[in-house]
């Protein structure tokens, strides 16, 4: 009896740890009710190139997949056709209807979200986001800038970001591939900046706002006082300083802790020296070079004088080559106030001494 | 119209009166416009320090704090052109003797007044209506506020100056405006207070600035040389030196 009932409780604890480990085992592959079919079932019909299918709206969706271009993409390898497009399991497929073709992409624009989970949220904080919710169906989607199938690194190489946002912002992308930047991010540079190096990849803001203007200064001083970057093209790092120090630049710093409450605007770096088609300041094209600064002045000082752009000191510090002027009037009363303190201050404690010996 | 030189008897103490109302109202402009000047022109001067951020947040944004500053500057240099014209013109019609015009003597004071406090003798120097630190301190401040005013106004229409000078002035102008300024703010918080507040003699507070009247005790101590002519021509209402004694600068 001893035995038999120590032997039964034995038997019990393992039946009961097998059931725990089958349970465990058996829960995923029992919560769905199907397996998923792999690729090669999919492409079964979807290598077909002639596969497609006419939208309501008269547009032709092609079905057909290439299986070797899907292996060539980031996910080749890795991802299986149902982790996508999740709503299809079976064949044949679930009744879907799309009046048109971007009526599909929307359909599966969420679908990047289960893995790419960061970045799907930066999106939502987005310019082209609030195209969307306000109810603009051209406003780009994941796959508009990645491609769905094709899906390559992106930034590889570099100018590929740029190509990109042209689809959209053509007349921009003109300007840009002419600038110092892109002239530099076409040839191979990728220290340039391209679209997404200022404006971001997913979390794009709005450049128009008066916000992001006045974060213009921070925004260009990330590479512009990165000592090792500017140093490679001999550029000062000394022109955020010497921005902010001045007029425009203690106003921008101002508005910005007022959050723009005001209708006053002041320069920042981009007013001068261009958006887009900003240019190296030794083109003789730019519009900072000298001969063409009056202009810009003019922009904001209506009737901007021949000297008047001299009143700025293009990021130079005083010294006695550049500005002697202002280097000596500093100069001037670096010592004169120390002097003039000292002088008064050595008599009041004269004075006091005085009484205090006189008592 | 208060003179210089009437003697008032009150119960309790004599009072000469020292400043005219004028010269009282002019005192009390520039104070006012001057502390209105150091407090919307320093977080200017002083941008980055977070005190400076403070002020200019709260005085409602740094549009308001220059527009402030530019309102105070130029009342500043009305106040201080009026002043200058009125004085002059008093002078011209003979009214007032310009006694704020530094003299030999006021250098010998100096120098008499430092060895006395240095103990290197124990001579002291005898004042009259002015004295050398009052000239110090009066002709700094009109040749500090011209320095403020003309660099101010070139800050203001940096346009029109460029017109016939080279760029180069305006970065300078603010270069001395915001250097002066904070010059005339030390000379004030250092010297003024300390002559007008602090000085055993005074403290804690000369109020003749304010009320015009300086008593009879302090008269005769600090400017015994004017109350010594004062006493003689109250003797001969018909003194020549009258003049010093009426409506001074």
């Amino acid at each position: 009896m001893i035995m038999n009932r120590r032997y039964s409780l034995g038997t019990m604890l393992a039946f009961a740890g097998v059931a725990i480990l089958w349970l465990a085992l058996a829960y995923p592959s029992s919560a769905g009710e199907t397996p998923s079919p792999d690729n090669d079932f999919c492409l079964g019909c979807h290598s077909n190139r002639e596969a497609e299918l006419v939208l309501p709206s008269g547009e032709k969706r092609s079905l057909f997949v290439d299986a070797e271009t899907f292996a060539r993409s980031v996910h080749g390898g890795k991802l299986r056709c149902t982790d996508c497009h999740s709503d299809i399991s079976t064949y044949p497929h679930p009744p879907r209807s799309f009046k048109n073709l971007r009526e599909f992409a929307l359909a599966y624009h969420e679908t990047c979200k289960s893995c790419h989970f960061d970045n799907y949220t930066k999106t939502l904080d987005s310019v082209h986001y609030a195209l969307l919710a306000k109810g603009n169906l051209k406003a780009p989607l994941c796959v508009d800038c990645h491609g769905a199938h094709n899906i390559s690194r992106p930034g590889v190489p570099k100018s590929r970001i740029s190509a990109t946002c042209s689809r959209c912002h053509q007349a921009i992308y003109d300007q840009y591939k002419q600038s110092v930047h892109g002239e530099a991010l076409q040839g191979g540079n990728t220290d340039a900046p391209a679209c997404v190096d200022c404006h971001r990849a997913h979390n794009i803001e709005d450049p128009r706002t008066a916000s992001f203007r006045l974060s213009t200064p921070e925004l260009c001083a990330r590479c512009h006082t990165d000592e090792k970057l500017m140093k490679k093209y001999g550029l000062s790092t000394q022109v955020l300083q010497t921005y902010l120090k001045d007029f425009h630049g203690m106003t921008a710093s101002a508005h910005r802790k007022e959050q723009g409450k005001t209708s006053v605007v002041t320069a920042v770096c981009t007013d001068c020296h261009g958006v887009h088609d900003i240019l190296s300041v030794k083109d003789p094209r730019s519009s900072v070079m000298k001969a063409n600064l009056q202009k810009v002045c003019a922009k904001c000082h209506a009737g901007a004088t021949e000297n008047f752009p001299a009143a700025w000191l293009s990021h130079y510090q005083p010294s006695p080559d550049k500005a002697p002027l202002v280097y000596y009037v500093r100069l001037f009363y670096q010592i004169f106030i120390p002097f003039v303190i000292a002088g008064l201050v050595l008599q009041i404690l004269l004075h006091i001494w005085r009484v205090v010996v006189n008592r | 119209m208060a003179r210089g030189g009437e003697q008032v008897i009150s119960m309790k103490q004599q009072y000469w009166v020292r400043f005219s109302r004028r010269q009282r109202i002019e005192h009390f402009l520039v104070m006012t416009l001057f502390l209105l000047l150091a407090i919307t022109g320093f977080p200017q001067k002083f941008f980055d320090m977070a005190w400076s951020q403070w002020l200019i947040v709260n005085l409602g944004g740094i549009d308001r704090v220059r527009w402030l500053h530019r309102l105070s500057g130029v009342l500043f240099a009305i106040v201080a052109v009026s002043h200058l014209a009125v004085v002059l013109s008093l002078a011209a019609s003979k009214r007032v003797t310009l006694n704020m015009i530094p003299t030999k003597k006021d250098f010998r004071d100096a120098i008499i007044t430092l060895r006395y406090y240095l103990g290197l003798s124990e001579e002291q120097a005898s004042f009259d209506r002015y004295e050398y630190r009052q000239k110090f301190e009066y002709w700094g401040l009109i040749l500090g506020g011209l320095i403020m005013i003309s660099t101010g106004f070139i800050l203001y229409f940096p346009i029109f100056w460029t017109g016939f000078l080279p760029g180069e002035v305006i970065p300078a102008a603010n270069v001395a405006h915001s250097s002066e300024g904070l010059l005339a703010f030390l000379i004030v918080i250092i010297w003024h207070i300390y002559n007008a507040h602090l000085n055993p003699d005074v403290f804690p507070f000369d109020t003749s600035i304010f009320t015009g009247k300086i008593s009879e005790e302090r008269m005769e101590k600090e400017h015994p040389l004017e109350y010594a002519r004062l006493m003689a021509a109250d003797m001969e209402p018909s003194g020549t030196n009258e003049e010093d004694s009426r409506e001074g600068k």
